[in-house]
């Protein structure tokens, strides 16, 4: 990341701090303006619907004018300059990109968000095509090809533009091309596991920016997923990992070892737990998340092979024990001293809460609401018909 | 752990900014020493919920003969029953102002109390036909009682759930527009009804903002209302005689609506607004350009333009970040 760039993304977390403790009433708003006047922004930034809609119109424009370009000149998708022009194209946008962030001093614009992204696409998509030209006779290795470079691109463009989703995007394409070389599921849990104290160290440095320091977070999120996934047993049994090779195997497990297959059912018992367990000692979201997402895989893994009860005891008695959970958490949390417990607490701190209750209208608009009634050739009266669906489901009496 | 936020802290105590006794729990915070859980036990009960509903969903399905109706209708609204009776004894007194929630739970046990009772009053319609001929209206009547039950214990997520479910009696879901929508499979009934639906969505916003009772239910009456208006109408572009018609009337909807959304600085409104705007501009263009090279450069001229724009715009409304 640019110096300037760096400060920026500091004094914006400082800032954006203030703001969350002024929303909640810690501060004053006599102390935020002072804290902003302490810590200035010299970067040109818009809110998240004016940011929305400049990406949206941004990927459209660089779309349409590689397109009107590109039937300008060429007009033919098989001209072997077709590779050329899209590397070249790309190159243009990431220096477009470059300029925006360095010149024009742009961040959380959605244009230069935009721009990167359509650039990575177009350089991914032209050493793609080159490599499968290059390879004819091997798409496999074209594949291999463009995935180490895409991850190669996106590590580069985290690093230098200081986006978290290209550094997860990175750690994805790695863990994707380490996948189609023999041993693969084997890097799958080495990497993650030789990289994890790296990154829990790099995302708490004070010489990181903040960018540098999510995007580090947003790695290790993938690299545990890649961990939990390679360990897995409906993975293992599967081969989900092998398939990656390109070989076809019909579902074929990733091995006939009967120990491997008993340390996969271990793993995926212990891999939530142990993720849950580092989340409660080190109060670190990434492991909060994975590791409640992959309880919830396991839960669902374990009725598959082991059918306890019937399915709607299952979804019944889980959600009432989840709701029973949060009750008894709460509780417990907010019955210690100062409504804390080993550094955590249920108070909303400083978060806004405002975007969450968003999420879930939409949730509900989308999944809660019932199934519409046919409207046309409606009869006068049919028994038996009406429709009810809860989340998520349709019931149909 | 914030570690830039963490290093500002004493500065900003020592420079006479932020109150020292202020200091020590924003510390804590940002240097990950307390951490709130509240958002994840928000989602986790949401979770909760969902699973309830899916599990009643399958019981009513796979059950019916095994248990028998009555035994199911009994056991559903019991539950529904006891979950609203939970609602009703840790609720607030009654205010038309926002009234803050009374613990985290609140709305989650109202949500699957609504759920259960409305899956309860179907199954009762289905099985014992309470309503004769007019079996379709139960749709309504859940939409009703859930919508009271939004004003009375001030949920917005359970008046979003009666909002959407008054308009499934209209024949309007969000899985089977976007479906009928992407084949053009909608009908003329179907697409009036979301149209008038939206209608009267927005105009219910109005009310409730003019009358300054619940008014911060506003924006999901009105958001839900214009996005059924402009997709209801968008849903016309597929129609082979009326598609200039409808594609008129969203631009000239989508236009009206980010010059209001513009003045008044409603910015996702204005969003909408501009989206179907240049969306139905495109399709009228796209009709009458017979190259793919000069759609290209209409695509990149007006989307080039439209970027200095809403910079211009976004400098005059000053969206906060």
């Amino acid at each position: 990341m640019r110096a300037d760039a760096a400060l920026a993304d500091r004094n914006a977390a400082v800032r954006q701090a203030a703001r969350s403790w002024q929303e909640a009433g810690a501060i004053g708003e006599a102390t935020l303006t002072a804290i902003e006047t302490t810590v200035p922004d010299d970067r040109v930034r818009v809110g998240p619907v004016f940011r929305g809609l400049l990406f949206l119109f941004t990927v459209l424009a660089a779309n349409a004018l590689f397109g009107f370009l590109w039937l300008l000149f060429f007009d033919d998708a098989e001209d072997p300059g077709l590779g050329v022009a899209a590397i070249v194209y790309g190159f243009a946008l990431a220096g477009l990109t470059e300029f925006q962030i360095g010149r024009l001093k742009r961040s959380q614009g959605g244009m230069e968000a935009a721009m990167s992204l359509v650039a990575l696409g177009y350089l991914i998509g032209g050493l793609g095509w080159f490599a499968l030209e290059i390879f004819q006779r091997s798409d496999e290795i074209a594949i291999t090809w463009v995935l180490t470079a895409a991850a190669v691109l996106f590590a580069a463009a985290a690093w230098r533009w200081g986006y978290p989703l290209y550094a997860g995007g990175a750690a994805a394409a790695l863990l994707l091309a380490v996948a189609r070389f023999p041993g693969g599921r084997l890097f799958w849990i080495v990497l993650p596991l030789l990289a994890m104290p790296v990154l829990l160290r790099l995302a708490d440095s004070e010489r990181l920016p903040p960018a540098h320091r999510h995007s580090c977070n947003a790695v290790l999120i993938v690299a545990l997923i890649g961990l939990y996934v390679a360990v897995h047993l409906g993975s293992f049994e599967s081969g989900l990992v092998e398939e990656i090779q390109g070989i076809p195997r019909f579902s074929r497990p990733a091995s006939t070892s009967d120990l491997l297959w008993w340390l996969s059912v271990a793993g995926t018992a212990l891999v939530p737990v142990t993720l849950l367990a580092i989340a409660v000692r080190t109060r670190r979201y990434p492991f909060l998340i994975v590791g409640v997402g992959t309880a919830v895989a396991s839960l669902v893994t374990l009725r598959y092979y082991v059918h306890l009860a019937p399915l709607w005891v299952v979804l019944t008695v889980s959600g009432i024990a989840l709701v029973a959970v949060v009750f008894a958490l709460r509780r417990y949390l907010d019955s210690g001293p100062d409504r804390e417990r080993r550094g955590f607490t249920a108070e909303p701190l400083f978060e806004d809460l405002a975007r969450q209750r968003l999420l879930e209208i939409g949730a509900a608009v989308t999944s809660l609401a019932p199934e519409a009634r046919t409207v046309p050739d409606e009869p006068r009266f049919k028994g038996g018909g009406g429709e009810f669906g809860g989340g998520g489901s349709t019931t149909e009496f | 752990m914030n570690p830039d936020v963490a290093n500002a802290i004493p500065q900003l105590v020592e420079s006479g900014i932020l109150p020292p006794e202020k200091a020590p729990r924003l510390l804590r915070v940002a240097r990950r020493e307390l951490v709130s859980v509240h958002g994840e036990l928000r989602a986790l009960l949401y979770f909760g919920v969902l699973l309830i509903t899916a599990g009643v969903g399958v019981l009513v399905q796979q059950n019916l003969d095994r248990i028998g109706p009555a035994a199911i209708a009994a056991g559903i609204g019991l539950a529904a029953v006891a979950a609203l009776l939970w609602v009703a004894r840790v609720s607030p007194p009654f205010s038309w102002r926002e009234v803050p929630s009374p613990n985290l739970a609140f709305d989650y046990i109202l949500l699957l109390g609504v759920l259960l009772a409305a899956a309860d009053l179907a199954y009762i319609e289905v099985r014992f036909t309470p309503l004769g001929a007019n079996w379709t209206w139960h749709l309504l009547i859940v939409a009703v009682l859930t919508g009271l039950a939004a004003f009375r214990f001030d949920s917005r997520l359970v008046f979003s759930l009666a909002l959407s479910t008054f308009a499934a009696w209209r024949g309007i879901s969000v899985a089977r527009f976007g479906t009928d929508f992407l084949w053009e499979r909608t009908g003329n009934t179907v697409r009036w009804n979301a149209i008038a639906c939206g209608v009267l969505f927005v105009g219910l916003g109005f009310a409730l903002k003019k009358s300054d009772r619940k008014a911060h239910f506003e924006p999901v009456a009105v958001h839900l209302g214009w996005l059924l208006i402009l997709v209801g109408l968008a849903t016309g572009w597929g129609e082979s005689r009326l598609w200039v018609f409808y594609t008129l009337a969203v631009l000239l909807c989508g236009a009206a609506l980010a010059a209001a959304a513009y003045h008044f600085r409603r910015f996702p409104l204005f969003a909408f607004g501009v989206i179907a705007g240049y969306a139905a501009l495109s399709r009228l263009v796209a009709e009458a350009i017979q190259e793919l090279i000069f759609g290209c450069l209409w695509f990149f001229v007006t989307a080039a333009l439209l970027i200095f724009s809403l910079i211009a715009a976004q400098r005059r409304m000053k969206e906060p970040l």
